[in-house]
């Protein structure tokens, strides 16, 4: 039993401290973060904490965790299909696995196993695929056939019986869980405790360029004067990079989700189906979590639809038809802002001092502490870090995009 | 303790707790109805819930809580919060106080072990303090190690209802809906407002989740004299249709609603919206204020009413409103005893108080609630009189005995559908409730939801909603303007219903939350740690997010919040609405499965023989019959069969076609002679190959495209797009791919065997390699290309769909005599592999472009702009990093499988990945395996060079291979 | 479900349609733009919070392709129309 709650129990409520303090906004700061999501945090603790750089704002319009932070699926995972992209994610998986200690506050990171299952022979092409390119830079990668899925995941139906049978699944036991908001809220704990400050409820409303240059930045809490403005929202991408004359290859659709009423644990394995555009896992409360594709069509709007439930209601019976009568507790939607290649955009754009951690589509949340620590090394260094190179935004002119859209159709 | 739980036998006391047979109630008392509970025999009545049914047996216990494993007993009997749900078989999480109970039923508790009554769990209350709100983020931390552990234990603890491995599907359907006006919500206004605007000519959807009209009506005292002609001239109306036990599940863009009724969703499309969905009677925080026994007035009044049930035999009523005294009225009417009546306020005037008092029913004004006594149900309430501060005054207390507490403290208005569709509100702080105001367009709202008190006005308020409803779509003219300003003033003449008390503080436990068992002292506990917004409150302490979604804590959490951050409800906001508004099953979203099968005119046929089938796209299609070598064999020495009905085929006819085909391809096309065939490759602007094909000139102006079967539908697409947007003149394109089957007659045998069908003269000289020809094959007029995919001379014929079968048998039947042998997916991916033909899909990906595919060949660049250009150009200029090559293997036998890596050594001995296998097969016509795999530019370079490949750890060789594996000069297809 | 109305079908749920993306017409003359314009014609995106202008496809219909000019926040849909040679290349006005 933690020493914490203990002293809590003894203590009542009085001496608890703040996880994190308001301040007023002040009128300059080194380097100001837009977005008080994992990403922004993130970076603001590993500023903090690596470079003792810590005149440092985030800026957020709602409350922390309240973007795409708040609203994944909060599935970890490394098997990419390109090295650069498995060299990444599994840095950031080794990030999670130490998270805890590191913030000293539970993120629950759930390392249960992720499957994605194949239901098409290409579909098991690919899934090899990628299991050797983990297998070939150590992620525990592999494929596997449908008797060791049931095994696995008791109840999932891998008869032949439905529409798109399974064929194999790729299995990557390091995969899993955490709880999203947990990081955010550790994250922004640990920076405020090294000075950062978190300002909530405060929307950026332009961005001072001069020159080429970044000098300062409008909130609505006032003028901040600042030479580092780092762009680390999903969603408003676009809209943020707007003000400081920035275009970027960033369309905007919104990613649906739902969870169930409580159930006794059934599900100890992460599922997730590229061609039945589902993914569920189990939480600790006994939820089932769910997620499919992004919507069709381009929306700023975080409204749900009919569409999406019954859809991912039809593709779960698929895999899990024993779950019919099971309810659907609450459905929402988050905005993800996808590039051409399903890969991010991090690091340096024309205007100088005016960097970005954007085009995360579907997947930025698992890259949250990973992207904290080589944007705070970008910025401290003033220079790109090798492991995020691929992902700078100048491949786009350079027409040397990322191989990741192999895999795009199962990006969870 | 234990007795308490009262145990009857099989119908021995089913009626202890009955009240005499009175009118209004909804159980038919001739037809009995037994079913289990934790393997216990009940019985009820036709028409109980299974929650009335218990509690008339005397059941007071239903569930324990979800962290502590308190007991928990009937709360709202509305399906509004967490207190009963019960397991019904395979079916987890069914709230017992709305589903009827049905005969053979065999309910269980829920999250208790080993039983409700004993619930070993229970004991987490003991470690309570050391596990406050959020607990778990501060310990299990160190050592990392052992979390997993820690996490197997929580699960253990996790959950409510169980899910049945075993359990199927049932019948679960969809319906669609139309209507000018949907009413949501069947009480006083909702029936008004579907009466009035019905009246104006439009046409009304009605909906109501109880199993019939009038909402409070059924069950209050306060019945409205115009109750029962409402109810009927909702029935006599031809263009109302009411849908009862329906739950209204969710607003979406442009009035789409969804509906539930049991097992089917109900899909609406209403042109304007009548929000008459009622509000949610409030619990009030006191000590032990979930403790069973501790009940809503309306609740009460709901077992009371509609089922006979006594909710208690003494009940202390606590209110701060007449609808209190009204529930009060009704249980001493219906022969409970009245303890007390407790008001919050100076005094009440109403007939009801005045009635009770003169009846010498004790009234204790100026007073609330401290506790509700007792450990596993009510035995006392403990009331104390209010400070002139407003706050309870600890020192005078007085302990009244009774087994029930109602608690009639006011109402919040059921706003979430109205909120959900954009609608604003405004927290009204005299009436502590929240007022809609801004309404979206289209949308109206009435009755309590909007405020309205009394049934009469609630009825008022829903008449003209029904007419602004009406008018909105051009019935009618709607309201006048002195009808409205009438209502108003009605409504602001009411009394106040709710109070602004949301809390008497305590020394126990005091339940905000009961989903979650979070408590006061709890959300207190987040706040002071810097959860001050009521996003991040509801995120730490899970207030909100459980089975009830909100209905029982969402307003005193709001109200709470605002009161700990010292400023006002309005300014702490509310948590975002969100569908579906009740909970509904996978089942009733899914309906039946919709899943489209596409499947040829010929698909029986192969069922028939017994070949496999594969899922391609949409397509299911023959992988094999079964010897798929033998296939190979068949194709290669005499002749085969396969059907390729699933290529996209695509006609383009008019002048512009050449035009705009110079435009989609990166091949040439202007040329192409009547009567000839042509391969051609695809790009978008990207330069990445998007499909590949055949085009054939049919004739002058008439074009015949295929695609990759499960390129069809975009490929159509994308041509459509660019026709239309300036590259169509002259161009009209129709996709046949439905509409035609195609077979492919594959074989050095295939000439004669197409003859014996055709008068047409197939000979070489009439009818080359890469030629089409239109002609008749046994009698039915077809479209014969001389292409192949097989490496062998072949023919596609494609004939109309409905001809498809009949076409297919005559080529088997002309074919026997040649041994022919029908052929599927499997062996056609060898016979094109042993030409090196790529499958676009599967040796290329999303950014593969045709350079580095090896089909430098088909890019024109010398020819106009075309899709693609500028970048081919480019890469051209540049050149490619990795190329698309074919590989024969060194163990000729060994067939390593797709996706495997290539790879070399790097300087520190590591290996490195340098590319991957597309495709691979044994091949027989060259007794080795070959491959189609990616390679750097260099290493593909040149023919014969080795490189690795990592299979389970080893390594094996294989070499670079140029050109087609087999018949490389293309001389059998020229045959 | 938004309700999108086909300029030759009139209104249909959004279910019919196939989304194309925002409008971005091709560069006239393509092999005259640098890397930078080619770039920017197949990547960059207006991805405007406003109203966007942007190609569906009447897929479960009548195989149109049009423009509509639809709100990306509210969904409020102010026009939709068959394609014109003079079609701006600019998006809708708007923000």
């Amino acid at each position: 039993m933690s020493f914490k709650l203990i002293r809590q129990a003894l203590n009542g409520n009085g001496l608890l401290p703040r996880m994190w303090r308001s301040h007023p906004v002040r009128d300059r700061y080194d380097v100001v973060i837009v977005g008080g999501g994992a990403h922004g945090l993130a970076c603001a603790y590993y500023l903090a904490a690596q470079h003792a750089i810590t005149d440092v704002a985030v800026i957020e319009k709602g409350y922390i965790g309240s973007g795409g932070s708040g609203r994944n699926t909060a599935i970890i995972r490394s098997n990419y299909l390109t090295p650069e992209g498995v060299r990444f994610y599994d840095e950031s998986v080794r990030l999670y696995e130490q998270m805890a200690t590191e913030l000293d506050f539970n993120v629950m990171f759930s390392q249960r196993g992720h499957l994605t299952l194949a239901h098409t022979d290409g579909a098991v092409r690919t899934m090899r695929r990628r299991a050797e390119v983990n297998k070939l830079q150590g992620v525990v990668s592999e494929l596997i056939p449908p008797d060791e899925i049931e095994r696995l995941c008791p109840g999932i139906d891998v008869s032949d019986h439905p529409r798109y049978p399974i064929l194999a699944a790729l299995y990557h036991p390091p995969g899993g869980i955490v709880r999203h908001d947990a990081v955010v809220w550790g994250y922004a704990h640990q920076a405020d405790r090294r000075g950062v400050h978190i300002h909530q409820q405060t929307a950026l409303t332009g961005v001072d360029v001069r020159g080429d240059s970044v000098v300062g930045v409008e909130t609505t809490g006032g003028y901040i004067k600042t030479g580092t403005v780092l762009n680390a929202t999903a969603g408003w991408g676009s809209t943020i990079a707007d003000m400081a004359g920035v275009r970027l290859p960033l369309t905007t659709f919104p990613l649906q989700a739902c969870v169930t009423e409580p159930l006794k644990p059934f599900l100890d394995v992460v599922i997730v189906s590229g061609s039945l555009h589902v993914y569920v896992s189990q939480s600790d409360r006994g939820e089932l979590v769910m997620g499919a594709s992004v919507d069709p069509y381009t929306s700023y709007s975080m409204d749900s639809s009919l569409a999406f439930m019954e859809g991912i209601a039809g593709h779960m019976l698929e895999l899990f038809p024993f779950l019919s009568r099971v309810r659907v507790l609450r459905q929402w939607a988050g905005l993800c802002d996808m590039t051409p290649d399903y890969s991010p955009i991090m690091g340096f754009t024309p205007v100088r001092g005016f960097l970005v951690d954007v085009g995360w589509g579907t997947y930025g949340f698992k890259a949250s502490p990973i992207c904290g620590r080589t944007m705070a090394e970008l910025i401290a260094g003033e220079r790109t870090p090798d492991l995020i190179r691929p992902f700078r935004l100048s491949r786009f002119e350079e027409f040397d995009l990322v191989g990741e859209k192999g895999a795009a159709s199962v990006g969870h | 303790m234990a007795t308490e739980m009262t145990r009857p036998q099989a119908g021995s006391r089913t009626d202890a707790h009955r009240l005499p047979p009175r009118s209004g109630e909804v159980i038919d008392r001739g037809a009995r109805v037994a079913f289990t509970f934790d393997g216990r025999d009940y019985t009820g009545y036709e028409g109980d819930t299974i929650a009335s049914a218990m509690a008339a047996s005397g059941v007071r216990v239903f569930s324990r809580s979800f962290k502590y494993h308190r007991p928990r007993g009937l709360l709202c009997c509305a399906g509004q919060c967490p207190n009963c749900l019960v397991q019904i078989g395979d079916e987890p999480n069914v709230r017992a106080c709305t589903r009827r109970v049905e005969t053979g039923m065999a309910v269980c508790s829920q999250n208790a072990q080993p039983s409700l009554d004993r619930d070993l769990l229970s004991l987490t209350q003991l470690a309570a303090p050391l596990m406050p709100v959020g607990f778990y983020y501060k310990t299990f931390i160190r050592p990392a190690a052992l979390w997993p552990s820690y996490e197997r234990v929580l699960r253990r603890a996790a959950g409510l209802g169980k899910v049945d491995l075993a359990s199927r599907p049932g019948a679960f359907d969809k319906e669609y809906l139309h209507a000018d006006v949907a009413v949501v919500g069947g009480g006083p206004s909702g029936m008004a407002a579907a009466v009035g605007a019905a009246e104006q000519g439009a046409s009304v959807a009605l909906f109501d989740v109880e199993p019939s009209l009038g909402g409070r009506l059924r069950y209050s005292r306060s019945r409205s004299g115009g109750f029962a002609s409402l109810r009927s001239s909702v029935a006599n109306r031809p263009d109302v249709d009411v849908y009862t036990d329906t739950s209204v599940l969710g607003w979406y863009q442009d009035n789409w609603l969804a509906a539930v009724k049991g097992s089917r969703l109900f899909k609406i499309r209403a042109k304007s919206v009548v929000v008459a969905t009622g509000a949610i009677e409030m619990p009030l925080l006191f000590d032990n204020n979930d403790l069973p026994g501790v009940m809503l007035g309306s609740a009460a009044q709901r077992l009371a009413h509609l089922y006979g049930v006594k909710p208690g035999e003494r009940a202390l009523v606590l209110t701060a409103n007449d609808d209190g005294w009204d529930v009060a009225v009704d249980l001493a009417e219906a022969g409970i005893d009245v303890a007390a009546v407790v008001d919050e306020r100076h005094s009440c005037s109403s007939s009801a108080a005045k009635a009770l008092i003169s009846r010498g029913v004790p009234a204790y004004f100026r007073h609330t609630i401290l506790e509700a006594v007792g450990s596993k149900r009510v035995r006392a309430a403990r009331v104390a009189r209010i400070d002139p501060l407003g706050e309870a005054d600890r020192s005078a207390t007085r302990n009244l005995p009774c087994d029930l507490v109602v608690v009639s403290m006011g109402w919040t208005p059921d706003l979430a559908l109205f909120h959900m569709a954009g609608g604003k509100s405004v927290y009204d702080e005299q009436r502590s409730e929240h007022r809609a105001t801004d309404a979206p367009e289209g949308m109206f709202v009435a009755g309590r939801a909007a405020g309205a008190g009394t049934a009469a006005c609630a009825m008022e308020e829903g008449r003209i909603a029904g007419k602004s409803a009406a008018a909105f779509l051009g019935f009618g003219d709607g309201p006048t303007a002195s009808e409205v300003s009438d209502l108003h003033a009605r409504k602001a003449g009411e009394p106040v219903r709710t109070s602004g008390r949301t809390i008497v503080p305590g020394r126990k436990k005091r339940f905000l939350c009961y989903c979650e068992d979070v408590t006061d002292v709890d959300l207190q506990t987040a706040i002071v740690e810097g959860y001050d917004s009521l996003e991040l409150l509801k995120r730490y302490s899970t207030i909100s997010m459980g089975p009830c979604q909100g209905r029982m804590c969402s307003m005193n959490t709001v109200r709470l919040c605002a009161r700990a951050n010292g400023t006002h409800v309005q300014e702490t906001g509310k948590t975002t609405s969100r569908p579906p508004v009740a909970p509904v099953t996978l089942g009733a979203l899914a309906g039946q499965n919709m899943e489209p099968v596409q499947v040829s005119p010929v698909h029986q046929w192969h069922l028939d023989r017994g070949a496999g089938m594969m899922v391609a796209g949409l397509w299911l299609r023959p992988e094999d019959y079964g010897d798929p070598v033998a296939e190979v064999k068949a194709v290669r020495e005499r002749v085969g069969l396969m059907d390729v009905s699933t290529l996209g085929k695509i006609q383009l006819t008019g002048s512009g076609v050449p035009e705009l085909l110079e435009r989609l391809y990166v091949n040439q096309w202007r040329k192409l002679g009547v009567g000839r065939v042509r391969y051609g490759v695809m790009c978008n602007d990207e330069g990445v190959v998007i499909d590949d094909g055949v085009c054939a000139r049919v004739q002058e102006d008439e074009w015949y495209m295929s695609t990759t079967s499960t390129g069809a539908t975009t490929v159509f697409e994308w041509i459509q797009w660019w026709a239309q947007s300036g590259w169509g003149d002259g161009v009209h394109a129709v996709n046949l791919t439905d509409s035609y089957a195609a077979f492919n007659l594959a074989g050095p045998r295939s000439r004669e065997v197409l003859q014996l069908l055709t008068d047409r003269d197939l000979g070489n000289p009439k009818f080359p390699y890469m030629r089409v020809r239109s002609t008749r094959v046994a009698g039915v007029l077809c479209r014969v290309l001389r292409i192949g995919f097989t490496g062998e001379l072949s023919y596609e014929i494609h004939c109309p769909a409905s001809f498809g079968m009949h076409v297919w048998e005559a080529l088997m039947a002309a074919g026997k005599e040649f041994d022919v042998a029908p052929f599927g997916v499997e062996a056609q991916r060898v016979l094109r592999l042993e030409k090196a033909h790529i499958i676009v899909g599967q040796d290329t990906d999303a950014l593969t472009d045709p350079f580095s595919a090896n089909m430098e060949w088909v890019v024109k660049l010398n020819k106009r702009d075309f899709l693609g250009k500028p970048m081919l150009t480019r890469m051209s200029e540049r050149g490619t990093a990795q190329r698309l090559v074919g590989f024969r293997m060194a163990r000729p036998d060994l067939v390593p499988e797709e996706g495997l890596q290539a790879v070399c050594r790097d300087g520190n001995g590591r290996q490195e990945i340098i590319g991957w296998l597309t495709s691979c097969r044994f091949s027989p016509a060259l007794g080795e395996t070959i491959g189609l795999c990616w390679l750097p530019a260099n290493v593909a370079a040149e023919a014969g060079t080795p490189f690795q490949i990592r299979r389970g750890g080893e390594l094996e060789e294989a070499y670079v291979h140029h050109g087609p594996f087999y018949d490389p000069a293309g001389e059998r297809l020229q045959m | 479900m938004l309700i999108l109305s086909c300029p030759n079908c009139g209104e249909r749920n959004v279910s019919e349609f196939r989304f194309g993306g925002e409008f971005n017409p091709r560069p006239p003359n393509p092999d005259a733009c640098g890397d930078a314009e080619l770039a920017a014609y197949l990547y960059l995106r207006d991805n405007r919070l406003g109203v966007e202008k942007a190609w569906w496809y009447h897929q479960a219909g009548c195989g149109l392709w049009f423009l509509a000019e639809r709100h990306t926040k509210t969904q409020e849909v102010l026009k939709t129309n068959v394609w014109q040679p003079d079609e701006a290349g600019e998006g809708a006005d708007g923000d």
